[in-house]
């Protein structure tokens, strides 16, 4: 995927946190790493791609960012299961929202949850990974882009 | 009005749930997946259907026939992410009535499911 293709994800990223929360979050510019691991936080929902593209995109964020985004979206009652279906919403939400640019065969998996950091994120043969930082009120999540 | 809220996230399950349910709307049954859902609108018999497409056992878009030919009147409200036009020409020409792109609030969801049921009130 090159540089240009990832400007779509920029905009959806914004997108969600606007709608979702109407607090808009900083997003910015895409750039290049070589380790994921270091970019996963508490949370992680995982979308798997196929079709014209593949590889993974993956959604990553701390807990608390996490259950203020519950609550201002209106759910007060928060839990573990929650938090989960959140990270994965957001990943799934933002990568078929990319569709717009890229068609109907970018196409996904249903979201994939881990919980902690891990050292054993296996990713696809795709050697360019970008990373996306978000923050939002004072927390940072990541988006991150492993697709060909 | 009788709605059934079809997703595979929890939250906005409830969040539909909560929205509809301020608008007087009566929330039938609520499901996880396209095979609940037709198991579910077998017994409730909605007027109204959220439809989400990605989900797990039977996706939104294999859901939205099955009930089509079932019940060809229901409106079905497509709630998805997926936001290229050929998902939407493609749910719509099975017969779904709407389709509201997500992120979504409870404005954009109020007005979507006025749009769906407005020549029916």
């Amino acid at each position: 995927m090159k540089d240009d293709n990832l400007e779509i994800f920029v905009e959806c990223a914004s997108e969600y946190f606007t709608t979702v929360t109407e607090k808009s979050a900083s997003v910015s510019a895409p750039f290049l790493i070589k380790d994921i691991n270091k970019y996963l936080s508490d949370y992680t929902g995982i979308i798997g791609i196929s079709g014209n593209y593949k590889g993974s995109v993956f959604f990553s964020a701390p807990k608390n960012m996490l259950i203020q985004v519950l609550t201002a979206f209106g759910v007060l009652s928060v839990d573990e299961a929650k938090l989960m279906d959140l990270v994965g919403e957001v990943s799934n939400t933002i990568s078929g929202n990319v569709r717009k640019e890229f068609g109907d065969q970018f196409m996904l998996s249903t979201p994939i949850v881990l919980k902690g950091k891990s050292d054993n994120v296996k990713m696809t043969k795709v050697e360019q990974i970008y990373v996306i930082p978000i923050v939002w009120r004072q927390y940072q999540a990541n988006l991150i882009i492993n697709v060909e | 009005m009788r709605v059934m809220v079809v997703d595979d996230s929890e939250i906005i399950r409830l969040k539909i749930s909560e929205v509809l349910s301020s608008e007087d709307f009566e929330i039938v049954g609520t499901a996880k997946n396209g095979l609940e859902a037709l198991e579910q609108f077998k017994l409730y018999r909605p007027d109204v259907m959220t439809m989400d497409i990605t989900m797990p056992m039977m996706d939104g878009i294999e859901t939205i026939k099955k009930i089509v030919a079932l019940d060809d009147k229901v409106r079905i409200l497509v709630i998805s992410a997926l936001a290229d036009k050929a998902t939407l020409l493609k749910a719509m020409s099975l017969g779904a009535y709407g389709f509201l792109c997500k992120p979504f609030n409870e404005y954009t969801l109020t007005e979507a499911i006025e749009e769906l049921i407005e020549d029916l009130v």
